[in-house]
């Protein structure tokens, strides 16, 4: 009965020392293995002002996030789009003649609104990422908001 | 002084020499005499080549998104036999892929996944999925601008896999994004991760094998006399497996100097090109995603590569419950695999 309860705490000491030491390092190696995410700030880019845009033109830009973006002006108004490929993350293409955005790797399009209308992203009911935009109705100053 | 040497050694390992020579001999069936039954050695020698080369490549190249694609061009261009070496581990790696699914269609169409050795056809799957992943990852340290779009989108698709996907993506790419972490990742996957499973598989694979002994099989127009039926595995199957070899260095050193690794544009994260395509032992997955929606296309090859592995229990499992005739399998196989050969011939064409 001694012996028994011994073998027993000696078990569950082996057992607590174990789980300590390498579930411990098995945690902490796990956690190691995912880096932390980037916090940033919400902040405003300046593009320009709105009559820099000409009619129909199509601006291509990176953000401070790394992030290619399409400034698109069409009928007075300017749309940013972010160009990644909502199925999976290829950069697209503006074709202004046709007023499409096409995605080289698996031949999704978006109209000129953003909207998958062929290939896998329109399966999937997909747009492009809208990037909001503040224009300064005083100024005609853009800004890019790059909190979205 | 041979004989104090030959004592010094006898000594140092105390090994059952007669034990080691009667394990070398282990007798194996009559049909591996011919080499086209020796397809299972030739992914294990080009792995070897492999290894070789890489570990040569490895003290040039930079795991760094601002110089790897510098450090493949200096290898190719300005080292000396750079262009030599990197174009053997290319091609042993694009041979040794072909190598392991031509093996495994010879073990399934001959039925050498049954039981008792499903186990193996399990590890010989896992074999092939770190091949695949061997390849993947090589091709992406290049970084030029096809293998980095290629990465790009499986670090995408894996985000897609159903309830692991996210952590494993994140794993994978080393964030939310694909970035330097990944190309760092990739390296280590390809020189540390991948090579240590990969030995512990073989292991496992050759032990099975050593274990249950290779399958025999029996040709109608043959006559072999019983005392043939096998052969000693050393030094008569070791001798066809060197020839194999010697053969296999040839062929390599031909494809080498004839096609050897080029190097596309350098990877621009900021624009994907217009003709984009991965390795040719992923076009049929790459065009089952321009076939289908990205969730249909995960779960049908995730479905293929569980389906693949398990085919030994699945076999069993419909030939008791639905009665289903064990040679049906061949026709699973003319189908799967014909699917796979339409899908990447498609994709070929279409590139």
């Amino acid at each position: 009965m001694d012996g028994g309860r011994r073998s027993f705490l000696a078990a569950v000491a082996a057992g607590t020392g174990l789980f300590l030491s390498y579930g411990l390092f098995a945690a902490y190696a796990v956690s190691f293995l995912f880096p932390p995410p980037v916090r940033r700030r919400p902040r405003r880019l300046f593009l320009g002002r709105q009559t820099d845009f000409r009619p129909g033109e199509a601006r291509a830009l990176v953000d401070d996030r790394g992030r290619t973006l399409l400034v698109i002006a069409d009928g007075g108004t300017l749309t940013a789009f972010d160009t990644r490929c909502p199925h999976l993350g290829c950069q697209v293409h503006w074709e202004p003649k046709e007023a499409r955005f096409v995605c080289p790797c698996h031949l999704g399009m978006f109209d000129r609104n953003g909207v998958a209308f062929a290939g896998p992203p329109a399966a999937a009911h997909q747009a492009l990422t809208r990037v909001p935009l503040d224009v300064d109705a005083v100024s005609g100053t853009v800004f890019l908001r790059s909190d979205a | 002084m041979r004989e104090r040497l030959r004592r010094f050694f006898a000594a140092s390992f105390p090994v059952d020499w007669d034990q080691l020579r009667a394990l070398g001999a282990e007798p194996v069936p009559h049909h591996l005499k011919h080499w086209w039954w020796c397809l299972g050695g030739t992914p294990l020698y080009l792995f070897i080549v492999q290894v070789a080369t890489g570990i040569l490549l490895t003290l040039y190249y930079v795991p760094d998104p601002s110089g790897a694609y510098e450090s493949v061009a200096h290898i190719t261009r300005d080292v000396r036999f750079g262009w030599y070496i990197r174009s053997l581990h290319k091609w042993s790696a694009t041979l040794m892929i072909a190598a392991v699914f031509l093996h495994m269609l010879r073990v399934f169409f001959t039925g050498a996944y049954r039981w008792p050795r499903q186990l193996n056809w399990c590890v010989g799957t896992a074999l092939l999925a770190t091949t695949l992943g061997f390849g993947f990852t090589g091709y992406s340290l290049v970084y030029e601008q096809l293998s980095f779009w290629g990465a790009t989108v499986a670090a995408n698709l894996v985000e897609a896999v159903p309830l692991v996907g996210h952590p494993a993506a994140l794993l994978m790419r080393g964030g939310a994004e694909v970035s330097g972490n990944t190309l760092t990742r990739f390296f280590v996957f390809h020189i540390g991760l991948f090579p240590t499973v990969m030995l512990v598989l073989l292991f496992l694979h050759i032990l099975l094998i050593r274990l249950h002994g290779v399958t025999e099989f029996e040709f109608p127009r043959e006559q072999v006399a019983p005392a043939e039926r096998t052969f000693p595995f050393w030094p008569h199957h070791a001798t066809t497996e060197l020839a194999i070899g010697v053969l296999l260095m040839y062929v390599l050193t031909i494809l080498a100097l004839t096609l050897p690794a080029g190097l596309g544009p350098k990877a621009n994260p900021q624009v994907t090109p217009m003709h984009i395509h991965p390795e040719w032992y992923f076009y049929f997955s790459f065009r089952l995603l321009k076939l289908t929606s990205l969730r249909t296309s995960v779960y049908l090859t995730l479905a293929l590569g569980l389906g693949l592995m398990g085919w030994p229990f699945l076999e069993d499992a419909l030939h008791r419950w639905l009665r289903m005739p064990r040679d049906a399998s061949v026709v699973v196989g003319v189908l799967g695999f014909g699917a796979f050969l339409v899908l990447t011939v498609w994709e070929s064409l279409a590139g």
